[in-house]
Formats: structure tokens, sequence, C-alpha cells
């Protein structure tokens, strides 16, 4: 490993060096569309525009995070979830190579139209080259249910993840 | 009728927390609409497509 010095750019690390965080990926993206869900169904949340994606590991298309450097991930999700007759709860997944990682998940009888938010994060080792990530999510109730988004200055439902730690 | 209700409407005995353990639906947000990815229920039968279908399920 190699460590730079120089008088105008100050301590350069390599990128992922072990214990080193150097310039790791990083990425933060948001909905940039409302999307309509079945009740009981988990589904994955259509993050389609990055705010950031420093080393192109995020896919638009499929949704998904494929980080190039292995190590530790600090990874956060958030989704709104709203139903036009009943809404009975919602979960919030992140999914690792397809299958649920982690979650949360709150219980609230809400009367229809109003809105509510379920957030999940956790530390998360990834490989660094076919470990990905994606944010996935769920609603119970009754009429249109709906992952809500609002816009660019008011995320609502994000996805977003960086390198804490060298594998 | 969604899928869930659909699965209901087949076996009204199901409860909601069938939907958490033994049965699990999915939607990857490509295009191809929900499906069941899990079904370990051990009573009932994973219904085809085609009974989803004849029972009202709007793919």
């Amino acid at each position: 490993m190699t460590i730079l010095i120089d008088g105008t750019s100050g301590i350069t690390y390599p990128q992922g060096a072990t214990q080193i965080v150097g310039a790791g990926p990083a990425f933060s993206a948001y909905a940039s569309a409302s999307q309509t869900v079945t009740t009981a169904t988990q589904t994955k949340v259509a993050i389609d525009t990055e705010n950031f994606d420093t080393n192109s590991n995020f896919d638009t298309t499929n949704y998904r995070f494929t980080p190039t450097v292995a190590g530790y991930y600090q990874v956060n999700g958030s989704l709104r979830g709203t139903g036009t007759t009943t809404f009975t709860s919602i979960a919030g997944y992140i999914y690792k190579n397809g299958s649920p990682s982690k979650r949360a998940q709150i219980t609230a009888s809400l009367t229809a139209g109003n809105n509510t938010s379920i957030t999940v994060s956790d530390i998360i080792y990834m490989n660094g080259s076919t470990d990905y990530l994606e944010l996935w999510g769920n609603i119970n109730g009754t009429g249109t249910l709906t992952f809500t988004s609002a816009n660019s200055t008011d995320q609502t439902s994000y996805f977003s993840a960086c390198l804490l730690r060298g594998a | 009728m969604d899928i869930y209700q659909t699965i209901l409407a087949i076996y009204p005995d199901l409860q909601d927390s069938d939907f958490e353990t033994v049965i699990s639906l999915r939607n990857d947000s490509d295009g191809r609409g929900d499906y069941i990815e899990k079904w370990d229920h051990p009573v009932h039968a994973e219904p085809t497509e085609e009974q989803l279908i004849q029972a009202g399920w709007t793919k």
C-alpha cells in the first residue's frame, strides 16, 4: 500500500485499502415517482434517481447497489407509504443478493390518505464483486397502496450506502 | 383482484401471518408483476397460475 502526501492534495489513501476508508464507494439515490403495490407483497422499491454515486456502483435500472470494493458498508433505506382505504402496517427490507437480510416493520392504523415512513439500516459486509443490495418494502392494507415520492428536494423513499471499513 | 385477494378467495382460512411465514408474495419491479416466491403451507397446495386466473386474478 502506498500513501501519497503532497502539499496540494494532502494525504491520499489507496481506494479500499485495508482498514482505511479513503475514497471508498458511496451513493445516495431516491424514487422519483410513486409506486403502486399489492398488499402483503414484498416489492422492490424503484430507486431510479441518484443524488451521487462516487464509484458508479448503483444501477438505476435494476435499483441495485453492487460495490466493487470489499468491506463493511453502512446501509440506509427509507420509504413512505399510504393507502386510500385502510393501512395497517409497513415494512422496509434491505435485500442482500435477492433475499431479505434486514427488516424494520411498524403496525399503524392510519386514516385513509395519511402517510407513514419506515427506515431500515445496518452495517453489512460486501465482497466487492458479486454481492448486491436492494431496498424492498411491503404494505398491508386495502384500497390503492402506494410507496410515495415527493420531489428531488423532499425525498421520501431513498436508499444510501458508504464504505465504513475495508475488508 | 390482486394476487393476495385471489389466494384468500381460494383458501379463505389463510391468515395474514401465513403471508409472513409460509407464503411469500413478491414483485421485482421489473414489469412482470406479482408472483408467489415461496409456498410452504403445510395443508394447502400452491395454486397454479391457471387456478389464480380462474379465481379472478388480474395479473
